[in-house]
């Protein structure tokens, strides 16, 4: 994936790109070539492996064009795959996470079309002819987007799971509105839970990026 | 042989006790340091165990039980292994692993005898099932989906067996019996007892007091629910095993599975780079572990398994409910005589932990008694979360005390100050003493006596404001790490620790703690974590150690990485210097302990029930801060954390059918951004001379007083004693109908 993202959409060929049913097996059989020459014990800290799960013949299936991060990718789809599920395991962009697969915690939260949804609850087919964003998308030439740079000096990634949902609820939010008070980013984000519960961090930092005060009226039960 | 103390320590005295308070300022300790993996995890760069693909992974799936007690007559399973692209298939008949670390009796979970001698051995499939959610069977297949159409093809024949779920109700003679020894659990000797504590004469003291006060509380089962649910990655290459699993301890983790699978350690690799979240009971392996490396085994290949969220609330563990009758005599001052406490913990279907209830040692009484009974249900498995014994321990005693006062026509705060234990269970003295300190701090920065009601309820109309506040000891100890440090010669530094990254920052600390000592800029240490092929043993992400044990290790290691730069100078070409070290510290006789307190007002809206945490200030002793960016998140986190388990989160089961109503996010309802208010965070910094610099345990100590803190915030707004947890609003309006 990493060189592709170098290129520019108009460099990137059709066959780079298209995916077939065939030439999917085929790249994930030569995935498993290019992975076994890592070691296989640095799979958690070596580069994203490719695409390595073989598509099912007996499911329908429907190509599909995506945008993703900027790159269109041609892919065919099984019918039954969520978009998360695409970007993970088919994308290599393991930056989007599961926390539940069923739509109450928002740690798959991407843009589509610039809009924040969550990844695990629409499928892959319905993103045909869309745009996504992922956490992946942030940064450009290697330099974090001041976004993701607030985080870091706010310490808004405890343990992390959560954080790229949190960043993309977040984006979506200062693209529509620059300068959120706290209470409108908490509304924003309430749909991106944090079990280390880092949400005075979160906040902090989307108001420092916006430039806007840290008033508050939160605290309440539901 | 002694801890060193630290040079810039205050001498070392007994405190009985205040201690002043105050550290001398240092270089890179003690300065707002973002993590030194923060860019990965804002990035998406970080690689969690759902992130590693292997090549020729297959996928698992996990088929549980529904119902909460049943007999396991068949399981057919020749339909799912015909099905296309299935490739092992596990169930008790033909994997008969046992789960040491959950299935030890008395909470020793890294005991190797007690897995020998236990009587209710937990196999990672057992027959009879015990509750809703465990597992019976797993399959690994070729891609997720076709593992999930496997599970239904396992066809299982279940004599379904009579189940209870309340604590109390299990100890009834007619109560259906979970384990043949019967419902009260053993501890780690088959002994079926409760844990007891007696000092003195409480009897003799209740005859004598002159206020003698009675009541119950109680508390509910609530989930870690950490963000990453559970996930496993086994491979086995020959005899070598090597799984990426969320563990907060790898090197535990690591002796688990070579003793749950009759393995060396040295075969067996544990990796964790990172985790999404921890909040206790993870210090180990998990059934998850076992039955992907079981699997990988069987099938020949690497296997993932991801628990779904559903399995996650089920299969692993949360907060032991608890039923807490208390008994307190005072005299007429309002001096403690005599506290007694009855206590029944809910374990679930096997005993992981200890199902202990903190708290009656934060008072000062000559007599005191107290009983707890760890009992089995058909509920999911009870483990340590967070600050195991005290949330819940102290949402009982702090409530109980704040009642007394009350009743006693005094305020609570003078009421603690009188009444709280200046040593450790009233008899050794501690390090050093800043509770009174840490009262004094936060009433004053909260303006208690302004905000607290002498009168609860007194507010006119029907939004209602009330104060409320809880104090804290914790244990802090010191005890044995490892570390290694290396430098090359171009100047790198390379401290290697055992350490994960829960998301408490311990990496981050272990690099700070380094630079430090050695006298660089942190950008000049690498820290190398995670992975047991490459890092020593680390006491692990459990009771707050990290800090003290592995950072105490860390400074040890420098000492003798720079003894040896003084006798040999500083390597060149390819020379490596490298020191290591084990230090064993021992204490004399007194108690090292963290301190806090916490000060709450809360709006209650009388009308609906609703509550608002309208000002939230906390003041803690966790020694010196090694990092105050992350020290100050911890408590944050952790405060708010507790507002969860104080007003919504409850695994709830039904009792009519045995089944968990609520195993998920949006029914368990932890808390979201909007329940969120601004924790302000003072920290009272101390050097007691051990540990590093004299940092003490942090982790933990946030959540242990948010929920009484806030209960005693709502009796002072409504003048309603709320005695069970989670006070929802239906408990409310049903208080002031």
């Amino acid at each position: 994936m990493s060189t592709r993202k170098k290129k520019t959409d108009a460099e990137v060929t059709k066959s780079e790109l298209e995916l077939s049913r065939r030439a999917f097996i085929e790249a994930a059989g030569a995935a498993i070539v290019v992975t076994a020459a890592i070691p296989a014990l640095d799979a958690q800290t070596a580069p994203a492996a490719p695409p390595a799960i073989v598509a099912d013949p007996s499911v329908p299936r429907t190509t599909i064009r995506v945008t993703v991060n900027g790159t269109v990718h041609r892919v065919e789809v099984e019918d039954r795959w969520t978009l998360v599920e695409l970007l993970r395991d088919h994308l290599g962009l393991t930056g989007t996470k599961i926390g539940c697969d069923r739509g109450e915690c928002g740690a798959c939260t991407v843009l589509l079309d610039d809009k924040p949804i969550y990844s695990c609850s629409n499928l892959a087919i319905w993103a045909d002819g869309k745009s996504v964003v992922t956490v992946e998308g942030l940064a450009r030439n290697g330099a974090l987007d001041p976004l993701q740079q607030a985080f870091v000096e706010h310490d808004a990634a405890q343990c992390g799971f959560c954080t790229s949902g949190q960043l993309m609820s977040a984006k979506a939010l200062l693209a529509s509105n620059p300068h959120p008070t706290a209470d409108e980013a908490r509304a924003a984000m309430y749909g991106n839970l944090c079990r280390c519960a880092n949400y005075n961090r979160y906040i902090e930092a989307v108001v420092a990026y916006a430039g806007t005060p840290a008033r508050t009226s939160a605290g309440g039960a539901r | 042989m002694k801890q060193q103390a630290n040079p810039q320590a205050p001498a070392a005295a007994p405190a009985t006790g205040n201690t002043p308070s105050g550290v001398t300022p240092m270089k890179v300790i003690g300065h707002a340091t973002p993590r030194i993996d923060a860019v990965e995890r804002v990035t998406g760069r970080a690689k969690y165990t759902g992130d590693v693909q292997l090549p020729g992974m297959l996928y698992a799936k996990v088929l549980r039980s529904p119902h909460p007690h049943a007999r396991i007559k068949s399981i057919d399973v020749s339909k799912a292994k015909a099905l296309a692209g299935v490739k092992a298939v596990l169930t008790h008949e033909n994997c008969q692993v046992v789960w040491g670390a959950g299935s030890v009796a008395g909470g020793q979970q890294y005991s190797d005898e007690v897995k020998k001698n236990t009587k209710q051995r937990r196999y990672a499939f057992n027959n009879p099932v015990r509750f809703v959610g465990e597992p019976v069977a797993a399959v690994a297949a070729v891609n997720r989906h076709v593992a999930e159409e496997a599970l239904t093809l396992i066809a299982v024949d279940y004599e379904v067996l009579p189940f209870v779920i309340d604590q109390e109700e299990a100890l009834k003679p007619d109560a259906p019996k979970i384990w043949p020894e019967g419902n009260l659990a053993l501890n780690n000797r088959n002994e079926a007892a409760p844990q007891s504590q007696k000092r003195g004469d409480v009897a003799a003291a209740f005859a004598s007091s002159a206020h003698v006060f009675e009541d119950r509380y109680s508390t509910v089962f609530v989930h870690n629910a950490q963000m990453e649910p559970r996930a496993a990655v086994a491979h086995w290459e020959g005899d070598k095993l090597t799984v990426y699993t969320p563990s907060g301890g790898i090197a535990n983790c690591r002796h688990d599975m070579a003793r749950d699978l009759g393995m060396p350690d040295e075969k067996v690799r544990i990796v964790c780079q990172y985790m999404g979240g921890n909040f206790g009971n993870k210090n180990q392996n998990q059934d998850a572990d076992l039955i992907a490396a079981s699997l990988a085994k069987e099938a020949g290949a690497p296997v993932k398994l991801e628990l779904s969220r559903r399995d996650d609330f089920l299969g692993m563990h949360g907060r032991w409910p608890t039923t807490q009758y208390y008994k307190v005599g005072v005299d007429n001052e309002g001096t403690l005589q005599g506290i007694e406490l009855r206590g029944y913990s809910g374990m679930g279907g096997y005993r992981k932990n200890s199902g202990a209830q903190g708290g009656v040692e934060l008072y000062k009484c000559a007599n005191v008694e107290s009983t707890i009974h760890p009992v089995y249900t058909n509920k999911t498995v009870s483990g340590n979360f967070r600050g195991p014994e005290f949330p819940q321990g102290f949402f009982g005693i702090q409530s109980m005390m704040d009642d007394v006062a009350y009743k006693m026509k005094m305020d609570p705060v003078e009421f603690g100050i009188r009444n709280m234990s200046r040593m450790s269970r009233d008899t050794v003295p501690y390090t050093n003493y800043t509770l009174e300190e840490c009262i004094h701090k936060g009433a004053a920065s909260f303006d208690w006596k302004r905000r607290w009601k002498p009168e609860p309820g007194s507010d006119r109309g029907p939004i209602k404001r009330g104060a409320g506040f809880t104090y804290m000891v914790f244990r802090s100890g010191i005890g044995s790490s490892s570390a290694v440090v290396q430098l090359d010669a171009k100047g790198k530094y390379t401290v290697f620790v055992g350490v994960t990254d829960v998301g408490a920052g311990a990496k981050t600390t272990m690099g700070i703690i380094a630079a430090d000592e050695l006298g660089v800029p942190l950008s000049q240490v690498d820290v190398v974590w995670g992975d047991t092929d490459r890092c020593p043993f680390s006491v692990g992400e459990s009771g707050s150690r990290t800090t003290i044990m592995t950072g105490w290790a860390v400074i040890e290691a420098v000492r003798g990485l720079k003894k040896q730069i003084a006798e040999k100078g500083t390597p060149t070409g390819t020379e490596i210097l490298v020191s290591s070290a084990t230090p064993q510290p021992r204490m004399d006789n007194r108690v090292r302990s963290a301190f806090g307190a916490h000060f709450v007002e809360a709006e209650v809206d009388t009308e609906v029930g609703h509550v608002r945490i309208t000002k939230y200030t906390t003041v803690h002793d966790c020694g010196r801060i090694m990092n105050p960016l992350t020290a100050t998140s911890q408590i944050q986190g952790a405060a708010i954390q507790g507002i969860g388990m104080a007003l919504h989160e409850n695994l709830l089961y039904d009792a009519r059918t045995g089944h968990p109503l609520t195993p998920g996010y949006y029914f368990d309802r932890i808390p979201t951004h909007r329940d969120a208010p601004p924790i302000e965070v003072t920290f009272v910094e101390s050097d007691d001379g051990f540990g590093p610099y004299g940092a003490k345990s942090m982790g933990e100590s946030g959540i242990i007083l948010s929920p009484g803190a806030i209960g005693n915030a709502i009796f002072n707004a409504i003048g309603r004693r709320m005695k069970d947890l989670p006070i929802t609003r239906d408990k409310i309006l049903g208080a002031l109908a």
